[in-house]
């Protein structure tokens, strides 16, 4: 079976809910949600206006479920919506949109918009108008257990150096430990000290952990697709391990979607309640410090700033845990123009880092972010998502800035008590 | 008195000194809302007026506004002006009648042509002109007449500015105002039933001391006398604003001074000096004496559903109409709920499952 407009169509009629028909009927087309957007405010071009976005999905549910839209229809006044403009939709949809949902927060009638671009991609996807990059994205991680293919032999290579690196043993699936840890491809490729970071944090704090051989990945590119069978498919891996391992609780690492995936969209998903919690790693060092069981000596004594991922602030509500951390080890913590639930996207959220033909537009769209370092000029920026550092990386280079960009755990492990590392970093 | 004497040799012939003069200036300023370095100018162009002659036809009325006009505070300064302008027609205070009478209309029209001030009180029936008629001319072709050489018109009360009670549902005569009727000279509309005593002289100082119309709202009304509402400048507005309302007329909230609007109150929506002005020489106004406000300057007053009813409720019953449209909406509202359900039940019966392999389109 392969994917068709006629899938696609019937898709949306499926996801139209009783939210979904009440935010298109409570529009008042004010625009304010233009000015919300990063892709909308750097190029100017009302084609991104977020609520434009959905127009396929709007005429698909005025056309079906409302009076004057069955009217219409049965007229013959309203076309229907065809598989050409699907196409036309599918840089704005996927593109041109990280999910952010910036703009749900401005939206003066309470639009949840971010909510119905995840919505409208499950129909994008069923008629075959998702991104190249996404749609191997997804196949990576059914097939091999990661959108970028890493496999057990990497993350174990890994594990391995961080061992020897820091003389800490690195535990994988020791059943009854008390959190399961996941991490994003990103991290495991490109942030490996993250492993070694966390294990130095939890060891201090005497927390009992592990990893899971059979399920280690935490991204889910089945939601930022939008294919919800994907989705559940991989949160179900995760829900497995952790409950053949029977941990107590699941750790979402440095990464945005992630947590979202797991913590927010995962019980929906497979359609039961968890038997463990889940936290996102800034939550449960927060809990740590609260509890008295995370020290750090020293501070970094250069201008820090820190960068809030979308689903992990905006949609996730984790806005005060990372502050209090950075503050117990920045003597100059900083906060952008716009923050915590108004921050900024990096641009590169919500699927739009695994599609590459979005790159040019990505970076347009980082101006955004240039124009609020540049209102403070920090030394550094801190972030607790390893796609948003590494996007957020490669736009400073695009724009010829200068600027470390830190992992946030890392960060505070540096400056862990009672370890050879202490002191502060010049 | 002479015709060619001014308002200045009058009022002195009268007794009024030059002080109590400048003090009646003084507050015709204020009450004209005009600033105080406008007194003298209202003096001085007082002083030179020549008496200008008016006419006033009564049509379709109560002669209340008359008895407004002449029997509120006297004798005071406005009474005098009014016997200092030549006031050569009206049917109640002119002493001939008949033929002289009418004769004494025609001569002010003839003379002052072009020039005299034409003031009417009481609507105009257009249904059968034989309903009102004055010595054996209908209402409609005396306005037409006097109106065709007058400088401007002054309807006065709100059968002449509105059509009022006469023009009230069913309308029997088929009454009108005279703007209905008159289009082609400037008409001051001064609505009340029957409007403030000072109201209606200071419209006339007006024109005597500017030589034109003072600045009007919408329905034509000057502005310096209706640009503000009741409500705004009532004295119970705090209650108002506290929600405090009296319930019945001789509850604790009435009996406290409480705001009036649940008892049917017009305030809100009247435009009137009654709050500031106020009636029987600045005496009191109705809501005062503990009566909600009849909205009496309005148009259409008498039809607006019933004096005591918060201006909230709908004017008219509805209670059978909303019964029925609640139930056509809500089973309306059912019909297309279940269909959609059963759309919505449909898709998700269509639905296939998406996997790896569906992601790409077929041929």
């Amino acid at each position: 079976m392969s994917a068709s407009l006629q899938r696609g169509i019937n898709a949306f009629k499926e996801q139209i809910d009783a939210p979904v028909a009440s935010f298109f009927s409570s529009c008042v087309r004010c625009g304010l949600c233009a000015n919300a957007c990063l892709f909308h405010t750097e190029t100017g071009d009302p084609k991104y206006t977020p609520i434009h976005k959905l127009e396929p999905l709007r005429r698909v549910w005025q056309q079906n479920y409302t009076f004057w839209g069955r009217f219409a229809k049965a007229l013959g006044l309203s076309r229907a919506v065809t598989d050409d403009e699907l196409g036309e939709w599918e840089t704005l949809v996927y593109d041109s949109c990280t999910m952010c949902g910036r703009c749900s927060m401005v939206c003066p009638v309470g639009n949840d918009i971010a909510y119905m671009i995840r919505k409208m991609r499950e129909g994008m996807a069923a008629a075959g108008h998702a991104p190249e990059g996404l749609i191997g994205a997804s196949q990576r991680a059914v097939t091999i257990g990661s959108p970028m293919g890493v496999k057990l032999p990497a993350l174990q290579a890994q594990i391995r150096h961080t061992e020897q690196e820091t003389g800490l043993k690195i535990p994988v699936d020791v059943e009854g430990a008390e959190y399961m840890l996941l991490l994003s491809s990103m991290e495991i490729m490109n942030f490996p000290e993250f492993i070694g970071a966390i294990a130095k944090i939890l060891k201090q704090a005497g927390v009992s952990w592990t990893i899971a051989s059979e399920a280690f990945e935490a991204t889910n590119s089945g939601i930022q697709i939008g294919v919800s069978e994907i989705a559940a498919e991989l949160v179900e891996r995760v829900v497995a391990a952790a409950e053949k391992l029977k941990v107590k609780g699941v750790i979402s690492p440095e990464c945005g979607h992630a947590y979202m995936a797991i913590r927010w969209e995962g019980p929906n998903l497979i359609g039961r309640p968890y038997s463990f919690r889940v936290v996102h790693i800034m939550e449960l060092l927060d809990e740590l410090r609260e509890q008295g069981r995370l020290k750090t000596t020293g501070k970094e004594s250069q201008r820090l700033t820190y960068h809030d991922p979308c689903q992990v602030a905006r949609r996730g509500g984790v806005v005060k845990q990372p502050r209090n951390l950075l503050n117990m080890v920045a003597e100059d913590f900083v906060e952008m123009p716009e923050t915590g639930t108004m921050n900024w996207c990096c641009g590169a959220g919500g699927g739009v880092s695994a599609n590459e033909r979005a790159d040019e537009i990505r970076l347009k769209a980082f101006n955004r972010k240039k124009k609020q370092l540049d209102a403070i000029r920090p030394d550094a920026i801190v972030s607790a998502c390893s796609n948003c550092r590494i996007y957020l990386e490669d736009g400073l280079e695009e724009y010829g800035m200068d600027m470390p960009v830190l992992s946030l755990t890392e960060t505070i492990a540096e400056h862990l008590a009672g370890t050879e590392q202490t002191g502060s970093k010049e | 008195m002479s015709k060619d004497e001014t308002l200045g040799e009058a009022l002195r012939q009268q007794g009024i000194s030059r002080r109590g003069f400048l003090k009646f200036c003084a507050a015709t300023a204020s009450m004209m809302a005009l600033p105080p370095s406008m007194v003298p100018a209202i003096a001085a162009a007082l002083e030179k007026a020549r008496r200008p002659s008016v006419i006033w036809l009564s049509f379709q009325e109560c002669t209340g506004c008359t008895e407004s006009l002449t029997r509120s505070h006297s004798p005071t300064v406005e009474g005098l002006i009014f016997d200092v302008i030549s006031l050569d027609y009206h049917h109640t205070l002119q002493a001939a009648s008949g033929t002289a009478a009418e004769a004494a209309r025609e001569t002010a029209i003839e003379e002052n042509y072009g020039k005299y001030l034409l003031i009417v009180d009481g609507s105009i029936p257009t249904a059968n002109p034989g309903y009102s008629t004055i010595a054996g001319v209908s209402n409609v072709d005396m306005l037409k007449e006097v109106a065709k050489g007058a400088a401007a018109i002054v309807a006065v009360g709100s059968c002449a500015a509105f059509g009022g009670i006469p023009h009230a549902h069913p309308n029997p005569t088929g009454a009108v105002s005279v703007s209905d009727l008159v289009k082609d000279k400037p008409i001051i509309n001064v609505p009340g039933c029957p409007p403030i005593p000072v109201v209606i002289s200071g419209v006339l100082l007006h024109y005597l001391t500017f030589g034109a119309i003072p600045e009007l709202d919408s329905l034509s009304r000057p502005k310096a006398y209706y640009g503000q509402s009741i409500h705004d400048r009532c004295y119970r507005r705090p209650f108002y604003d506290k929600g405090l309302f009296a319930e019945g007329f001789d509850d604790e909230g009435a009996k406290k001074g409480w705001c009036l609007y649940k008892l049917g109150c017009k305030g809100p929506t009247t435009y009137n000096a009654c709050a500031t002005t106020k009636w029987n020489a600045g005496t009191s106004f109705p809501i005062e004496s503990g009566h909600p406000c009849l909205g009496c300057s309005e148009p259409d007053f008498w039809d607006g559903g019933g004096f005591y009813k918060a201006l909230s409720m709908p004017t008219e019953d509805i209670s059978r109409t909303a019964v029925y449209a609640i139930g056509a909406g809500a089973a309306a509202g059912v019909a297309l709920g279940a269909l959609n359900r059963a759309k919505k039940a449909k898709a998700t019966k269509a639905h296939e499952k998406v996997t790896i392999n569906d992601l790409e389109k077929g041929n």
